[in-house]
């Protein structure tokens, strides 16, 4: 409690001695824990902007690492010092609430004026919602296309106007573009074991007319075998068994690969550090099924069980999703949840940020189900057996499948 | 009893009962049990902790308080029962034989390298200190970019000198990545190795192995007589350090490998770890702490007994 005065007292102080003539008085202070790093995130401007025209609360923010919310979360938990409000990866919203971790906000988002589910995409929305009891207010989202280097399809004799629509003819630009001696690939994904290999896959199982129940059948089967045969004919580096998707980026920027797989985040860094032509586009879908599927990602506003300025930190959920502060997300490299904010005018490369947004129709969201980590861990398994050739595809499918049945069973997920 | 001279030169009131305090055996019961408490409380409690949770089914929900539902042995029965259980612990055993071998023979030949006197050896040997002070974190991401199969150095270096002509998937093979991150331990860990060893050939007398020589023993006689029985203290301690230090090895696969592919480089603190913050399986993540608390626990008493066995009668 004392730091927490003492908290409120610093950043009053400070934001006095910025402003000049602010008094330094705040009755309430909302403790949030974000995933905002860098200084000039537009998510820690509207931090800044919150605490200089409220005076009767004021956020204090720390920053934690994505990779590390959870496990913050859960030491928070376990010490029973919980922040306010926290930021959270959206897949394991389901987990945390199912196991009375968060605090319940249905009640509160059907009396907010500005949180009308009309406004948010209906997948992030899904996301916050376990057994008919929302649990979160989704913040920003994120998708995945394709990152295409276009001097490389020049350069390999492929129209970069006519970029691939289907698998095939993804297959088939990978396949002219790639010299695995010299390091050069056609196509980048990441089949890490993690929940970074899941979120890469699931959109290919999805499009190919299969789902957590059917993963053995010949469509799920066909969707595994596509990223099997990328590898082994050298499409794909070995090494996407083992690199994140951050790194999958790295060896696209290095020139190391023509298409990559990856979501907005990398766009401020894409923008500084590219040195070649370059544009995105949408996960191709496999022929003769059509279906459009993405992945859909980000985090979500959740106050913990336990928090002490619960009515506070709505309050600042309600402020970051605000059309003025939800606007600002893309200059961050991330898309607001909210569908009525379009990306600002004098963006660099808005066309890229449109790409994205427009793909968000397709998003589909993983769960939710409080066995998410679990289901997660048996798909990665399956993809690294068939990628490694240890199992066939449809072997490894079915022993996944066997595994997820009984969790499925116990947390129905609506489409999957 | 005779009065020390110092009380005699200096005998205010209050001096002598100082001294005599601190002569006294209250000051080592006080001094003992200040160390004593400290350990109860900083290892002491968090031992204790873990070892509830493993024995109790352990969800978010009930993570604050202690009075959660118990569930006897059934998470060390699950653990066993898990088949992966078999491979984590096969990956354990030949990650933490191998480093402790390898990084003690490396270590003990670098050792006796930097004990000649040649021109920038001390310098030098200071160098290689520097793997050990860098974060397991840096090393991690440094050789993981090192062993790249596409643009890493090590495959160029390989493929330059002749020695391979395809690609070796060092991190992808599930077949080589045990090697892999177990090749980057043991660079993170031979300068350990080296510095303690350097410390304990720096201990032994020159004059014995100068008698050794007028008594016509060679370089290598006098390495297996005279250097390797008087290190063995050194020996001892810096095994059983290294054991321990390799059992808990975590950061540097979390980067390197997260444990993959397929788990063929998880040890037991990563899978703990993946248990308890990945699949919020808390009872379980502590049932492989537990176990590997009584595995390093076996090794520390091996440890204290034998430094207990050395110490002269």
């Amino acid at each position: 409690m004392k730091r927490r005065v003492f908290c409120t007292l610093a950043t009053a102080g400070s934001a006095a001695l910025a402003l000049g003539s602010r008094p330094a008085r705040a009755a309430t202070t909302v403790s949030l824990w974000h995933i905002f790093g860098y200084s000039t995130e537009p998510g820690l401007i509207n931090i800044a902007r919150f605490n200089q025209t409220r005076t009767d609360v004021q956020i204090d923010g720390k920053s934690v690492p994505f990779g590390q919310l959870s496990q913050q979360l859960v030491k928070a938990v376990a010490t029973g010092d919980v922040p306010d409000l926290i930021t959270i990866d959206n897949p394991t919203v389901a987990s945390f609430a199912g196991q009375g971790v968060l605090e319940e906000v249905g009640a509160r988002v059907a009396a907010s004026k500005g949180l009308a589910k009309s406004r948010f995409f209906p997948g992030s929305w899904a996301t916050t919602i376990l057994q008919g009891k929302q649990f979160a207010v989704p913040g920003e989202v994120n998708t995945l296309m394709f990152y295409v280097n276009q001097d490389m399809l020049r350069a390999g004799g492929v129209d970069p106007s006519k970029p691939p629509q289907t698998w095939a003819e993804l297959t088939a630009v990978a396949a002219k573009l790639a010299d695995p001696a010299k390091g050069k690939y056609g196509i980048g994904v990441s089949a890490i074991q993690t929940e970074e290999g899941t979120f890469q896959w699931l959109p290919f199982l999805q499009q190919s007319g299969a789902g957590l129940k059917t993963l053995s059948s010949p469509d799920g089967v066909a969707a595994l075998q596509l990223w099997v045969d990328w590898v082994q004919k050298g499409y794909a580096s070995h090494d996407i068994l083992v690199k994140r998707q951050s790194e999958m980026t790295d060896a696209w920027l290095a020139g190391n690969s023509a298409m990559s797989l990856s979501g907005p985040w990398e766009l401020p860094r894409i923008l500084r550090d590219v040195k070649f032509n370059w544009t995105v586009i949408p996960m191709p879908v496999r022929e003769g099924k059509n279906i459009h599927a993405t992945a859909l990602g980000g985090y979500v506003w959740a106050i913990p069980k336990g928090a002490k300025n619960v009515d506070a930190a709505f309050q600042v959920i309600e402020y970051m999703l605000a059309p003025e502060q939800a606007a600002r997300s893309f200059a961050g490299g991330r898309l607001p949840a909210v569908q009525d904010v379009q990306p600002p005018a004098d963006l660099p490369r808005g066309e890229v940020y449109a790409g994205f947004e427009s793909q968000l129709q397709y998003a589909r969201p993983r769960g939710p189900s409080p066995e998410w980590p679990r289901i997660s861990e048996a798909l990665q398994r399956a993809i690294q057996q068939a990628i490694t050739g240890q199992q066939p595809a449809q072997q490894a499918l079915a022993t996944a499948e066997a595994t997820i049945a009984p969790l499925l069973q116990r947390y129905p997920i609506e489409g999957m | 009893m005779s009065q020390p001279l110092r009380h005699t030169l200096d005998a205010t009131p209050w001096r002598m009962s100082r001294d005599r305090f601190l002569d006294s055996s209250t000051i080592w019961m006080l001094l003992i049990g200040a160390a004593a408490l400290f350990l109860l409380l900083l290892v002491g409690y968090p031992i204790a902790y873990n070892l509830v949770m493993s024995v109790q089914e352990v969800t978010l929900g009930n993570l604050p308080s202690f009075s959660r539902p118990w569930v006897g042995l059934q998470n060390y029965r699950q653990l066993l029962a898990d088949p992966l259980f078999l491979l984590v612990a096969k990956n354990t055993l030949v990650f933490t034989v191998a480093n402790v071998a390898v990084q003690f023979v490396l270590g003990l030949g670098l050792a006796l390298y930097f004990q000649l006197s040649f021109p920038a050896s001390s310098f030098l040997r200071g160098l290689v200190l520097v793997g050990w002070m860098l974060p397991p974190l840096v090393i991690g991401a440094v050789w993981k970019w090192l062993l790249g199969s596409d643009s890493g150095f090590v495959n160029y270096a390989l493929q330059g000198l002749g020695l391979i002509s395809g690609k070796i998937y060092w991190l992808a093979d599930p077949s080589l990545s045990l090697l892999a991150v177990t090749i980057a331990n043991i660079w993170f860990g031979v300068p350990f190795n080296m510095i303690l060893l350097a410390a304990g050939l720096a201990g032994i007398p020159a004059d014995i192995y100068e008698a050794a020589a007028l008594d016509g023993a060679g370089p290598v006689r006098r390495f297996i007589w005279i250097t390797m029985p008087l290190l063995r203290p050194t020996i001892y301690a810096l095994l059983s350090l290294t054991t321990v230090y390799t059992m808990r090895a975590f950061d540097l696969i979390y980067t390197m490998t997260h444990g993959g592919p397929l788990d063929s480089s998880n040890i037991f603190p990563v899978w703990s770890y993946r248990m308890s913050f990945e699949l919020f399986d808390f009872g379980g993540g502590a049932a492989i702490a537990t176990a590997m608390f009584a595995l390093v626990l076996v090794v520390a008493l091996a440890y204290v007994r034998s430094v207990n066995a050395e110490r002269p009668m």
